[in-house]
């Protein structure tokens, strides 16, 4: 391999078939002058444009279908000219710099052309000398070349990471193993599950236990999650109302005055409340308006009087503070509205846990959130409850229902394969690497198959097939003609 | 009575007994590693101008016999396509400068046939094979040459490094066309050039060896020149075509047919075979009589495909023994594995001195 041409950040090598160079690959351009070595990775292979070679293929394959024949090369010299036929440039994106075998973000010098060695470097040893901590990895699977590619649970604490890619090419198998490795750490995490495939964590692929059934905890509201308004809050209450069932400014300042009533009574139950309305004097509108969001309320099934059956959250991460552990929300076949309700809630409640230090931090994974997530949320997750303690990980399929702002705040992207443009375009405005990686190395990803980008990798992205789990599959399609042969 | 053609596969060159089958000569193949072996330089300097190819026809249009003067006269054959099958065999050798060492010079032949079968192509290259010509080892090819009756007179001296490339080729053409000469049978034969002998490589016995086999197998030989010298009353011989109706024949009669030690063995033709800008030189062997050299011609026709008067089988020969710029690089890479030389680019003269003030390529690159 030689140093071609630079451009940018874009270095071109020349290289031959025998290298055995693909997209993803790191390569080390090394100086040994000064003991110093480019990190470069490349994003894409391309024939090089060698003089003469359209006449060659004209000759060779415009006739093909008349004119056949043989070469007589008793010296084997045609072997070397087809290895100049197929000459590649591969483009490759400056990195870094390693200097005494520590990775350097730096990417201002520049090696000699006429010495330089080029050698290819395992994404795992470039990641070994760059990590600063190997404590508590997580394994995410297998590198091309074989090796194990893992992360550290400290790549996602405080973190905003963002699981990406087009449907079917395995986001949720990947989020699923997070939540697990951060479980094995004895972290909390609260996963949205929108379409109930994360309720088989707990079990084994052949349908037993597995080690996380005890540390799974599915929620499904209405059924096992059940909340009573005493453990509510007023806030958590009225950003129910007001956000998820839309309850007009009025009416607000008429329910607050009721609720205080009913805290100074001590008579905080959902009987009490549709009693207070019914007996408020206050305008026919309000009080309409009141009761129309106290239905909604009672319709959902998500509210109870009996302490007894209600979750209490504080009671849940007492346990998963002891062994870590996961609340899955199920919020599969729930209505809108009625999601939009746990969600304030379970949010809220977040928020007000987290503020009284009644747990250390917590892990929220968010599938397909722009479904039942409000806009104002996003900046509020991203930017403020961060520094709460809740750091977020969004899994999604459509990249463009996720703020710019986002994107640029994501510390790690794990991509998905995408051949929307626009799709790529969208990822591609994440700031820790260049849109023309994403769309090349992203394009042809391969089912399971991702590109870490960011800090869980330091900056190195890498192509990883992200390994099989021992649980319950849950979020398979149902077909309509699967067994029909058999 | 049907004359007894008398035959028999040339015992030195162990000649096979049709195209498919036809070998190398083996004493090219070891002259080509014997020269490559015996590198004493550590460095090749790359042939950095454009690709400069001799195929072998430019040597014998540099022969003498420049000028036809009257009393000559000229006939006009119109020509019928004859459809009867008959093979149609094409022969073409390119060698090019491949780049220099600071003992001499290498370079690379390869020659390439290529025949009609049926509707369809086939052709067998041979090569390339580089050779490095030095001043200590010319002798050595020379004495190739002189092995194979490729040399004349005593007293003709080692030609110089640059002519010895052109000779090369020359040597491998003559081998490859007295192969097919021997194992084609009823054929049309094409050459690439001239019928001119008496030149170093063109021995004048030699040459009429080869016509004489492939006669005594019923077999014509027709040799297409590009570019012809040539000229009749003043003007350029394949002018001569200009308006003629294709597809015709044009006969040069009572030129003189040896001027010095060049001797023509071909009757001189101008071919214009189908419509189109081009017409060009023909020689056809002069003991075949004018209706069986016109008879071929028509037999051509009928079975090659013509592109502006050149056959196709003769325009695949050439496509195939020339050189591109990317095997041209392949070959040099092969050298430089092969025989351990370091490649090193020389400055270019002429750009340094004239830059933009140089002429063709130095100018534009």
């Amino acid at each position: 391999m030689r140093l071609y041409k630079k451009e940018g950040n874009t270095v071109q090598i020349l290289s031959y078939p025998t290298d055995n160079i693909e997209k993803g690959d790191y390569l080390l351009v090394e100086d040994a002058n000064v003991n110093r070595k480019l990190i470069t990775q490349v994003i894409d292979v391309q024939f090089a444009s060698v003089p003469g070679l359209l006449e060659e293929l004209l000759r060779d394959s415009t006739m093909e279908q008349q004119v056949y024949g043989e070469t007589i090369d008793p010296l084997g010299v045609t072997s070397h000219i087809n290895h100049i036929q197929d000459a590649r440039m591969l483009l490759c994106k400056i990195r870094g710099t390693m200097l005494n075998q520590k990775p350097h973000v730096n990417s201002s010098w520049l090696p000699t052309r006429s010495k330089s060695g080029i050698t290819k470097i395992p994404i795992n040893i470039l990641l070994s000398h760059a990590a600063d901590s190997k404590e508590l990895p997580i394994n995410i699977g297998k590198t091309k070349d074989g090796t194990t590619l893992n992360i550290t649970a400290h790549d996602l604490d405080g973190r905003l990471n963002i699981i990406t890619g087009k449907k079917g090419t395995g986001k949720s198998h990947l989020s699923k193993l997070l939540v697990l490795g951060l479980v094995d750490y004895k972290a909390t995490v609260v996963v949205l599950d929108l379409n109930g495939e994360y309720t088989g964590l707990g079990t084994s692929s052949k349908g037993g236990t597995n080690q996380y059934s005890d540390r799974v905890h599915v929620l499904t509201p209405g059924s096992n999650f059940k909340v009573s308004l005493s453990q509510m809050g007023l806030s958590v209450i009225l950003k129910i109302l007001v956000h998820a069932l839309d309850l007009p400014g009025t009416s607000t300042r008429e329910f607050k005055h009721i609720w205080k009533t009913l805290c100074q009574q001590r008579k905080i139950s959902m009987h009490e409340l549709g009693e207070a309305i019914k007996q408020s004097t206050c305008n026919m509108h309000v009080r309409d308006a009141l009761f129309s969001r106290y239905y909604s309320l009672v319709n959902s099934g998500f509210f109870t009087d009996s302490e007894d059956s209600a979750t209490s959250f504080e009671k849940l991460f007492e346990k998963t503070k002891q062994t870590g552990g996961a609340l899955v929300i199920n919020l599969k076949d729930i209505s809108a509205v009625d999601r939009q309700i746990v969600l304030e809630y379970t949010l809220g409640n977040l928020v007000k846990i987290l503020g009284q230090w009644k747990i250390k931090s917590v892990f929220l994974f968010a599938e397909e959130a722009h479904l039942y997530l409000r806009e104002t949320y996003w900046e509020d997750i991203v930017t403020r409850m961060r520094h709460f303690g809740l750091f977020t990980n969004f899994v999604t399929n459509q990249p463009d229902t996720i703020q710019e702002n986002i994107y640029r705040q994501a510390d790690s992207i794990f991509l998905f394969n995408f051949t929307n443009e626009r799709d790529l375009e969208t990822v591609s405005k994440a700031a820790r690497v260049d849109s023309e990686t994403v769309k090349s190395i992203a394009q042809e990803l391969p089912p399971h198959h991702c590109l870490l980008i960011g800090k869980a990798v330091n900056d190195f992205p890498a192509m990883v097939k992200v390994r099989a789990l021992d649980i319950k599959t849950m979020g398979e399609t149902r077909l309509f003609f699967e067994n029909q042969n058999n | 009575m049907i004359e007894q053609h008398n035959y028999t596969t040339t015992p030195t060159y162990n000649l096979p007994p049709s195209p498919d089958d036809l070998q190398l000569p083996q004493p090219f193949i070891e002259l080509s590693q014997y020269t490559m072996q015996n590198i004493q330089s550590t460095t090749m300097h790359p042939n950095t101008a454009e690709t400069t190819q001799q195929t072998t026809a430019y040597i014998e249009n540099t022969a003498p016999i420049t000028t036809i003067q009257h009393p000559a006269t000229i006939t006009t054959t119109q020509l019928q396509p004859d459809q009867n099958l008959k093979p149609v065999v094409a022969v073409d050798v390119s060698s090019i400068r491949i780049g220099e060492t600071q003992a001499g010079a290498l370079c690379a032949i390869r020659g390439a046939i290529v025949w009609k079968e049926k509707n369809r192509y086939r052709y067998q290259r041979l090569g390339p094979f580089p050779f490095h010509i030095t001043e200590e080892n010319k002798t050595e090819i020379h004495k190739l040459f002189q092995n194979n009756h490729f040399e004349i007179g005593e007293n003709h001296r080692t030609p110089n490094i640059n002519n010895i490339q052109a000779r090369i080729g020359n040597l491998l053409e003559r081998w490859l066309q007295l192969g097919i000469s021997c194992s084609a049978h009823d054929t049309i034969i094409l050459w690439d050039g001239s019928m001119t002998a008496g030149m170093p490589d063109s021995p004048t016995d030699e040459m009429s060896r080869l016509l004489e086999t492939a006669r005594n197998r019923l077999s014509t030989v027709l040799a297409f020149s590009k570019n012809t010298t040539l000229r009749f009353d003043g003007q350029k011989l394949t002018d001569l075509a200009n308006k003629a109706k294709p597809p015709c024949l044009i006969k040069v009669n009572n030129y003189p047919v040896c001027s010095g030690p060049v001797l023509l063995l071909g009757n001189v033709y101008v071919a214009k075979l189908s419509s189109g800008v081009c017409q060009f030189r023909l020689d056809i062997d002069k003991k075949v009589s004018h209706e069986q050299a016109v008879e071929a011609v028509q037999s051509l026709l009928g079975n090659d495909l013509i592109v502006q008067s050149y056959p196709e089988t003769l325009r695949l020969a050439h496509i195939y023994s020339t050189f591109t710029a990317t095997e041209v690089i392949g070959i040099q890479r092969f050298i430089s594995k092969q025989y351990g030389l370091r490649m090193v680019t020389r400055p270019n003269v002429r750009r340094m001195l004239f830059g933009m003030f140089g002429k063709g390529a130095e100018a534009t690159q």
